[in-house]
């Protein structure tokens, strides 16, 4: 947050220096030859400066190249007559047009990008008041392979490990029928045992989770409950034929929460082990996530090992503005008041009914009025990311305790404010003293505030050289957290992070069943967490020729797999595959229930992977539907659907891409022809790109694209570009015209290394930049 | 949090009263189709354990009270004794699984057997939750269905001392079957429940001004062309002020002042029922809802009530043989001392003015003091204690009633009548409903 701090500035600079360039950039000359040209052929229809006119109201502006453009102009422009302007002609006035007003240099010459004050996204707010509760208590359980829950079999029927424990061991899955002979026959008696399983589970996705327990006895199950917090599942007591429960609860992406299941093969009441009997027992632990399939728990997102609760804020909050590629907080709206004070709210009682725990000050503490105003101190201070002023701590501490009738509604009222002052809800943006580099920082790899190495070390005022910052970030890059959002961040890129619906025409493919969808997204999920962190590239999410395949998938993608085996990595199709772009998932989410689409399949390329902008289609078009013209193939139809002129301007760029991917059907199977009326046709998987620098490039197939997209300068930037912005959420250009190639190149100089590249760009963005223009004064904050 | 907590959190949101369409807050606001409905009628049910000293508790003999001369348990009731009705020779005819204390506890509301479970009793099978729902369940369900007489909450369950462990021994009120409902037996967790979205208006009162004054400051530092999502943001907050303050609902009542730090043990229970029927009397003052319930601990409940000089549990001296004199004069005590209870809270409901000025809570409401057993020691569920006071359910008060050993599905149905819900027909078993509601007590 942008307060006024005095003495740092100099020595934040001196990082900056390193890390910033000369913003450049210039305006063409009034005797540029393709103005001439522009004022005769375009401007009636673009207006002066491509400002758009009356007929076509659209601002002429985009990313394309100089060559890209001359080419689209070559062939399309003017639309009454593509031939009066071609060859050279079209060149010069590309050349024009891309200099005057149209490229991304140009318009921010017009409109110059600058860190604007935001407040906290939504995922900012609901990771902060995770992290700010969280600080409280003890670390999350460290990263590590161990998967499952611990697991501790008892004789008896009650958890008494000195007079009852036979048996301890990690079990991967809760899915057992142990029949009539229990769980370890002639250690444990069939007629009474019981079983406690205890650990953490990482759920992937943020969101409502259901739960669901089925067994014929006494179960009971807790998630990220308190020590006195109610169960989650209570059937303690069996009774009637009940054998399946089930309860929901808002859990957060990527963070530990602790979890015990416990099951009971006994009578409770009266001891009477005369009346108990052996019955048979199963027990199994399901769930269903959101954009999920009810399944048994998986192993892989349960670790044996104790987790601190986390305060995962359930409040609904309006959806953040990303218009423009990503999550940013640049309105507020009463809806989003109204949702803060409800998570303020909800953060208060949780506080306080868990005081003892958090604060350390008892019930009876003589001096409890006093300590819950330095807990309130503290927690403001991790809130605000910053010591307190007197001032502010009068503000924010002092009269909150002072207005309230007793310690703990000072406490409460305290919070409120806290969590109410600007100085939580907005996100530091140009203020450059070593607290807001800590929250800059930690708001860029993990959405949320800093954690304790930063807080103490911005308060030694270590953040000031690369190597103080590099080394934060190197050691931040491998938390959960980051995880956590690179995870939410290709999620987000591949556009699937809100859960696509996923529904293909049952009568062609009755086997894509609700199942299959998930364990794709599944499958999807585990590609990219492999590739991002199990020391593969950028590059690899495109060239690896595996896949994460189960039991359940394995028929239906030529897979051999028994029908029960977990994830495992298959090369499919012998090689044809490419990675992330003929993953089943991407290729069944980017087409029709019952054919695939080339046009989602091209935007999708030209604009989300090679960072082209595209426009919407001048009118809504319904797509030809395969009955009117069966003899035709997709690609056929495709073409003859926007052969129109108007169309051709970007479809010349869209459809040669999608057309790569004809060989994967409408849920990402591998063909080599279309079946048709008129009887099987042979795929045509010819496609081609013209680069923004370069000479065009033409491929053959998933594979070749994938392989050329893989080396594309155009794709290396606009991943570049996608990361800074979900890390950072201000736009990249607002450090320098030059940042993003220069990241661009030394992401390809680092070997595509992604985790890096997140470092790198924090080691920029940790700085804010010098604003250009400072169109009003800036009092206190300037040097 | 659980399902109800998103849930809880956006039905916050909505009371909290920001934006626009937001209901108000129901239940808080006088209702203008009372009138038309006539006078409230409400019923609280008392539940104390253990049986009864039955030559202490009942009456010599049907016919007219006299406050004189009522029996030693049911003293402390001298003061009402013309609102005063004792129900005996009513029973609790359920069979089934479970011990008499097990069905005793389940069915004495609800009317029906258990379900077989894993719940093992001193004697007979194991059993699990009741099968059925309860008739305070019921008689809310149609209250909550007729705008006229639907309030916020449509019932509270109110505990004093209810062990922390859900069992069929703890759990007296049944939403349906297989639902039995928790008894908040912490005052503090029932007057948040009651009053927490107050207070939570209150504090977030009372720190906007903070806010505010914070934001300004926080304007004031910042560029230009940053200033307007920080003004937009204050607008918005000034909003919130106004909207909060236009919305504070007309308190009918005070809001109860509890004592802070009572604990929740054996040793505090008089000052624990105390606060508990304190909110009870305040519920009913604003029309969150027409029926409660009050369980005291639990059937095989065992208080040490050291503040009568009885060291031994409640239940341990309930098992003694009625010629034990020693233990039969403690329980007389334990239960005179429940009745005394009782009575306070008939005097505070008599105390306390109708919101509309017609007569006293009390007029309108009435106390129902039962117990899962008729007698400790041989754990009969014959003669089920039925002790009414006040004038909620319109019967006719200040005698003794004798049934000729009826089942108490009838009586249930009776109470569910005179509280409007005449189409019952059936309640829990119907092989017990015989002719329908007890005639001769209106």
């Amino acid at each position: 947050m942008p307060f006024p701090t005095s003495s740092r500035r100099a020595t934040s600079l001196a990082v900056a220096a390193v890390w910033m360039w000369a913003w450049s950039g210039s305006a063409p000359a009034d005797d540029h030859p393709g103005l001439a040209i522009y004022r005769e052929h375009c401007q009636r229809c673009h207006g002066a400066e491509g400002v758009g006119t009356a007929a076509f109201p659209d601002p002429l502006v985009g990313e394309r190249s100089v060559h890209q453009l001359a080419v689209v102009i070559d062939e399309t422009m003017p639309e009454d007559d593509p031939t009066k302007v071609t060859g050279e002609a079209a060149r010069q006035v590309a050349a024009y047009i891309h200099e005057a007003f149209y490229s991304p240099v140009a318009r921010d010459r017009h409109r110059p990008a600058r860190v604007a004050l935001a407040r906290l996204t939504v995922r900012q707010h609901r990771q902060a008041l995770a992290d700010l509760v969280g600080s409280f208590r003890g670390p999350p359980p460290a990263i590590d392979a161990d998967r499952g829950l611990a697991g501790e079999y008892f004789k008896t029927r009650t958890f008494n490990r000195d007079k009852g424990l036979v048996l301890e061991r990690t079990d991967p899955t809760i899915a057992f029928d142990f029949g009539t002979a229990g769980p370890a026959p002639g250690t444990i008696e069939p007629k009474r045992f019981a079983i406690r399983w205890t650990g953490a589970i990482v759920p992937v996705e943020t969101g409502l989770h259901e739960f669901v327990i089925r067994t014929e006895q006494a179960a009971r199950l807790t998630v990220n409950g308190g020590p006195r917090g109610p169960a989650l599942i209570d059937a303690t007591v069996k009774s009637g034929s009940d054998t399946e429960h089930r309860a929901s609860m808002f859990l957060l992406g990527g963070r530990a929460h602790p979890l015990t299941l416990e099951v009971w093969k006994s009578l409770q009441g009266v001891d009477n082990d005369e009346a108990e009997k052996a019955e048979p027992t199963s027990i199994r632990l399901l769930w269903k996530q959101p954009h999920g399939a009810l399944e048994t728990v998986p192993a892989r997102v349960l670790i044996p090992h104790a987790a601190p609760r986390v305060f995962a804020a359930a409040t609904p909050f309006p959806p953040d503005d990303r218009s423009i590629g990503y999550e940013r907080g640049t309105d507020v709206s009463e809806e989003w008041l109204a949702a803060t004070a409800a998570a303020a709210i909800a953060t208060a009682d949780h506080v306080l009914d868990d005081l003892e725990k958090l604060s350390g000050v008892v019930a009876d503490a003589p001096d409890r009025a006093a300590r819950l105003r330095e807990f309130a101190t503290t927690f403001a201070e991790r809130a605000f990311r910053r010591p307190l002023t007197p001032e502010q701590r009068a503000l924010v501490v002092e009269r909150p305790f002072a207005d309230a009738p007793d310690p703990d509604t000072g406490l409460r009222r305290s919070i409120l404010a806290v969590l109410g002052s600007p100085r939580f809800l907005f996100v530091e943006a140009a203020d450059d003293d070593a607290f807001a580099t800590a929250a800059r920082l930690s708001f860029g790899l993990w959405d949320s505030i800093p954690d304790e190495p930063l807080r103490e070390a911005a308060a030694r005022d270590e953040l000031a050289t690369a190597e103080q910052l590099r080394g934060h970030a190197e050691r931040m890059v491998q938390d959960r957290r980051t995880r956590a959002k690179v995870r939410d961040f290709l999620f987000s890129w591949l556009r699937v992070d809100l859960g696509p619906e996923l529904a293909k025409d049952p009568a062609r493919h009755p086997e894509f069943t609700p199942e299959v969808a998930a364990d794709l997204r599944t499958s999807l999920e585990l590609f990219l967490v492999e590739a991002v962190w199990s020391g593969r590239d950028f590059r690899g999410l495109f060239t690896a020729d595996e896949l994460p395949v189960n039991g359940r998938l394995a028929p239906l993608y030529g897979a051999p797999l028994p029908a029960d085996a977990d994830f495992t990595r298959v090369r499919l199709d012998d090689g044809r595959r490419g990675g992330l772009l003929s993953h089943p998932y991407l290729m069944s989410v980017l087409s029709y229930p019952s054919s695939t689409s080339p046009i989602h399949r091209g935007v999708f390329l030209a604009r989300g992977v090679l960072g082209n902008t595209l426009r919407p289609p001048q009118e809504a078009i319904a797509p030809l539907p395969a009955e009117q013209h069966p003899d035709l193939t997709t690609r056929e139809r495709v073409a003859l659907q926007t052969s129109a002129v108007a169309c051709q301007t970007c479809h010349t760029l869209i459809n040669p891409l999608g057309f790569a991917l004809e060989e994967f059907d409408e849920i990402g199977r591998y063909r080599a022809a279309e079946p048709g009326a008129g009887g099987s046709r042979p795929i045509d998987a010819s496609g081609s790109y013209q680069p923004r620098s370069g000479s065009p490039a033409t491929f053959r197939g998933g594979r070749e694209l994938a392989a050329y997209v893989a080396g594309s300068r155009d794709a290396h930037e606009a991943f570049v570009q996608a990361a800074f912005h979900a890390l950072v959420k201000q736009p990249v250009r607002a450090w320098g015209d030059d940042t993003l190639p220069r990241l661009t190149e030394s992401f390809a100089a680092s070997g595509f290394d992604i985790p890096r590249l997140l470092v790198d760009i924090m080691m920029v963005a940790a700085v804010p930049p010098r604003q250009r223009v400072a169109s009003a004064p800036v009092p206190e904050s300037s040097p | 949090m659980t399902l109800s907590g998103p849930m809880a959190r956006r039905d916050l949101l909505r009371r909290l009263g920001v934006g626009a369409g937001v209901l108000p807050f129901l239940g808080n606001l006088p209702s203008l189709a009372v009138e038309a409905a006539g006078p409230k009628r409400r019923l609280v049910i008392v539940f104390s354990p253990d049986g009864v000293v039955k030559k202490h508790f009942w009456p010599a003999a049907a016919g007219p009270l006299v406050a004189t001369e009522l029996p030693r348990i049911l003293a402390p009731f001298a003061p009402f004794t013309d609102r005063l009705l004792t129900v005996k020779g009513v029973n609790n005819v359920v069979t089934g699984d479970g011990d008499g204390h097990m069905r005793g506890m389940g069915c004495l509301l609800t009317g029906i057997e258990l379900f077989p479970g894993n719940v093992q009793g001193g004697s007979d099978t194991p059993a699990g939750w009741a099968s059925g729902l309860s008739i305070d369940q019921e008689i809310r369900h149609h209250l909550q269905a007729d705008p006229a007489t639907a309030t916020r909450f449509g019932s509270l369950e109110f505990g004093v001392l209810v062990p922390n462990r859900a069992d069929t021994w703890t759990r007296m009120v049944y939403a349906g079957p297989n639902k039995p409902v928790t008894p908040i037996d912490d005052p503090y967790q029932m007057f948040a429940k009651l009053y927490g979205e107050t207070k939570d208006r209150e504090s977030l009162q009372s720190v906007l001004d903070e806010v505010r004054e914070d934001l300004a400051r926080v304007a004031a530092a910042v560029p230009a062309e940053d200033r307007r999502i920080l003004e937009e943001h204050a607008t918005l907050v000034r909003g919130l002020e106004r909207d909060l303050a236009a919305r504070r609902p007309p308190l009918t009542h005070a809001v109860p002042v509890l004592e802070q730090g009572v604990i929740e043990q054996n040793d505090q229970m008089p000052r624990l029922s105390r606060m508990q029927i304190e909110l009870v009397v305040s519920a009913l003052a604003a029309d969150f809802t027409r029926v409660a319930t009050l369980q005291y601990t639990n059937s095989v409940g065992q208080p040490h009530m050291t503040w009568l000089g009885i060291d031994e549990g409640q239940h341990e001296l309930s098992h003694e043989p009625n010629s034990n004199e020693a233990a039969q004069e403690k329980l007389t005590k334990i239960n005179t001392w429940y009745a005394g209870e009782i009575a306070w809270l008939a005097r505070r409901l008599a105390e306390t003015p109708e919101p509309d000025g017609s007569g006293s809570l009390l007029d309108h409401t009435t106390i129902l003091w039962t117990n899962e057993l008729g007698e400790g020691n041989s754990h009969s569920r014959d003669d089920i204690p039925w002790v009414l006071l006040g004038g909620g359910l319109g019967f006719t008060a200040g005698r003794a009633v004798e049934f000729p050993g009826v089942p108490h599905n009838r009586f249930l149905l009776t109470l569910a009548h005179a509280l409007g819900h005449t189409g019952l027909v059936r309640f829990g078993n119907p092989d017990h409903c015989g002719e329908g509601p007890l005639t001769g007590l209106a």
